[in-house]
């Protein structure tokens, strides 16, 4: 049995939590927490680390709260969605009916990256369904742009306010309507310059070559994650896009851009590059690991093609 | 253009090159420098080809390819081990270090079953090798025979310019090695080699130093991963290519444990 607002609800209930002071915040978290605990429900906070002290601080001792890192748990959107969807799996396995959850961005995923943020918010409506999870986004309305929140009333299907109030968000847009919508890739700073490498139609092989070379200045390991993502993004273009393909590659010396292009129009599947083999997508898997092996994808189209766009290295 | 291995790269060569040619006259200059160096180390060298090689500052043991493999021919593998592995005796009776063959084998691969065969014998000879003085390059006509072809035998040489090569590190069959680069392009040859090692767990585990491994896609992981479950084992995969770790983990592989080495 359910409890509380989402009693009789089947699978996933997604609310935003926009808030404006942390005693707002806490007026929400405290009693949803405190009511699942008491429900016998697994009640999880994932928070960074001020906000986690807030709550913690709010909350009686050995209150039978989980706390989560909210820095790691929203590294990259598509690796957040495997460890939840790992995290509800074992909880319903163990018995669970309801498993109860607050969580909030990092701050800087509210910046550059907001357009893949916004791609979780939307895809989790879907991804979690399978799930009795009632969760709440928690989203600080004094540090939030208005475009981000434009974008969170549209991605969730309902706002929780102080006072256990529940409203259903007019703007909430089907998740695959979200997804399917073309979002014109904001230029990188990097993009201002002429790329180090362009290649036109290149072998996989090449493509990896083209990312080392510019890779030079990144760890060992982010530059063999961003040469998997190229790789198998190249593999698509050729196997599933339209000719001719093409790579650019703009570096310096602590980040790399890399932008694949074909032809085609992209994948058809909405979830692509969050969630595995999506009905057995073509190239599903591939994109799926490109999404965990890099600080940031993006992807459009425009009159020429589709483009895919993989950075890794953080803006200063 | 020919495209062998380096044959100045002896010591990693472990002795088992692959030479694809497309002038058979690059064939004779790579025989010679291949069995040079045989004789220089005191083996005794063979020429195994169509006619016989001219003005060389020495004088192999010439094999005509067509009196040792009949036209049409496909090789047993087994037998094709024991006549080698004989004559590595036999050498070594006579005195010398070991045995060092240059072998035109194009006539052997001509058909899918020739072809197999072959590939098969390939993999038993570089086992033998690793614990037998026999030293070998093996050499295909490119144009007669294919790109898909040559590189399908290339890739089980440890020095072949094959994108990848999978080859015994050891004399017993519990391991292999592999290197260079494994993507969608590849993943059918390195289908095609697994198969032909014919590996043997030993304490649940198949080893293989990815050492000299630089790339391997998601695809070419589940192969590797299904190849290990067949066999009720865990394919240990050293490597110093750390995404491979990352792609294990995602896919949450059961076959295939990865090992990051310096």
């Amino acid at each position: 049995m359910r409890t509380g607002a989402a009693a009789g609800h089947q699978g996933y209930f997604h609310e935003a939590l926009p808030y404006a002071s942390g005693d707002e915040l806490l007026s929400v978290v405290v009693p949803f927490l405190l009511d699942g605990v008491a429900a016998g429900e697994p009640a999880v906070v994932a928070f960074g680390a001020d906000n986690a002290a807030l709550v913690r601080a709010a909350l009686p001792a050995d209150s039978g709260v989980e706390f989560l890192s909210g820095g790691d748990t929203y590294a990259r959107p598509a690796g957040a969605i495997r460890a939840y969807r790992d995290l509800l799996g074992r909880r319903v396995a163990a018995g669970a009916t309801q498993i109860r959850i607050v969580g909030e961005l990092p701050r800087p995923a509210l910046g550059r990256t907001w357009d893949w943020w916004a791609r979780y918010e939307a895809a989790i409506n879907h991804a979690y369904d399978d799930f009795p999870l009632w969760s709440l986004c928690a989203y600080d309305t004094r540090h939030t742009p208005a475009a981000v929140l434009a974008d969170v009333g549209r991605t969730h299907p309902r706002f929780i306010r102080p006072g256990d109030r529940h409203e259903i968000s007019p703007a909430y847009t089907e998740p695959r309507t979200f997804l399917t919508e073309n979002r014109p890739l904001l230029p990188d700073p990097l993009q201002e310059q002429p790329p180090h490498a362009e290649l036109a139609d290149p072998t996989p092989g090449q493509a990896r070559q083209a990312v080392r070379e510019a890779a030079a200045g990144l760890t060992a390991a982010a530059r063999d994650d961003l040469v998997v993502a190229v790789s198998e993004t190249v593999t698509n273009a050729h196997r599933y896009g339209h000719p001719p393909a093409r790579l650019s590659v703009w570096s310096d010396a602590d980040r790399v851009v890399v932008a694949v292009s074909d032809a085609g129009e992209g994948p058809k599947d909405p979830f692509a590059g969050l969630l595995p083999n999506q009905d057995s997508a073509p190239g599903g898997r591939g994109l799926w690991i490109t999404y965990q092996a890099c600080d940031h994808v993006a992807s459009a189209r425009d009159a020429s093609g589709w483009t895919i766009r993989m950075i890794t290295g953080e803006l200063d | 253009m020919a495209e062998t291995g380096t044959t100045a790269r002896r010591d990693a060569s472990l002795g088992h090159a692959c030479l694809t040619y497309d002038d058979p006259a690059d064939f004779d200059t790579a025989a010679r420098d291949f069995l040079a160096a045989g004789r220089a180390a005191g083996q005794r060298v063979c020429y195994i080809g169509t006619g016989r090689p001219v003005g060389w500052e020495f004088t192999p043991e010439v094999i005509d390819v067509a009196a040792q493999y009949p036209t049409g021919s496909v090789i047993d593998p087994e037998a094709g081990l024991a006549v080698y592995a004989a004559a590595t005796e036999q050498a070594r009776a006579e005195g010398y270090t070991g045995l060092c063959v240059a072998a035109d084998v194009t006539e052997l691969v001509r058909t899918p079953a020739q072809l197999e065969a072959f590939a098969r014998y390939e993999f038993l000879v570089d086992r033998y090798m690793r614990d037998h003085p026999f030293t070998a390059m093996c050499a295909f006509d490119r144009g007669e025979l294919g790109a898909d072809t040559t590189v399908e035998l290339a890739c089980q040489h440890p020095d072949s310019v094959a994108p990848f090569r999978l080859y015994a590190d050891r004399p017993d069959r519990s391991g292999v090695a592999l290197a260079g680069e494994l993507d969608a392009d590849t993943l059918t040859w390195f289908q095609h080699a697994l198969r032909r090692c014919d590996l043997v767990p030993a304490g649940g585990e198949l080893t293989v130093d990815g050492s000299g491994l630089t790339f391997i896609d998601h695809q070419s992981l589940l192969s590797l991963d299904r190849y290990a479950r067949e066999r009720d084992a865990t394919a240990v995969l050293r490597t110093s290519f750390s995404s491979a770790g990352l792609m294990a983990r995602l896919m949450k592989l059961t076959g295939v444990r990865v090992e990051l080495v310096a």
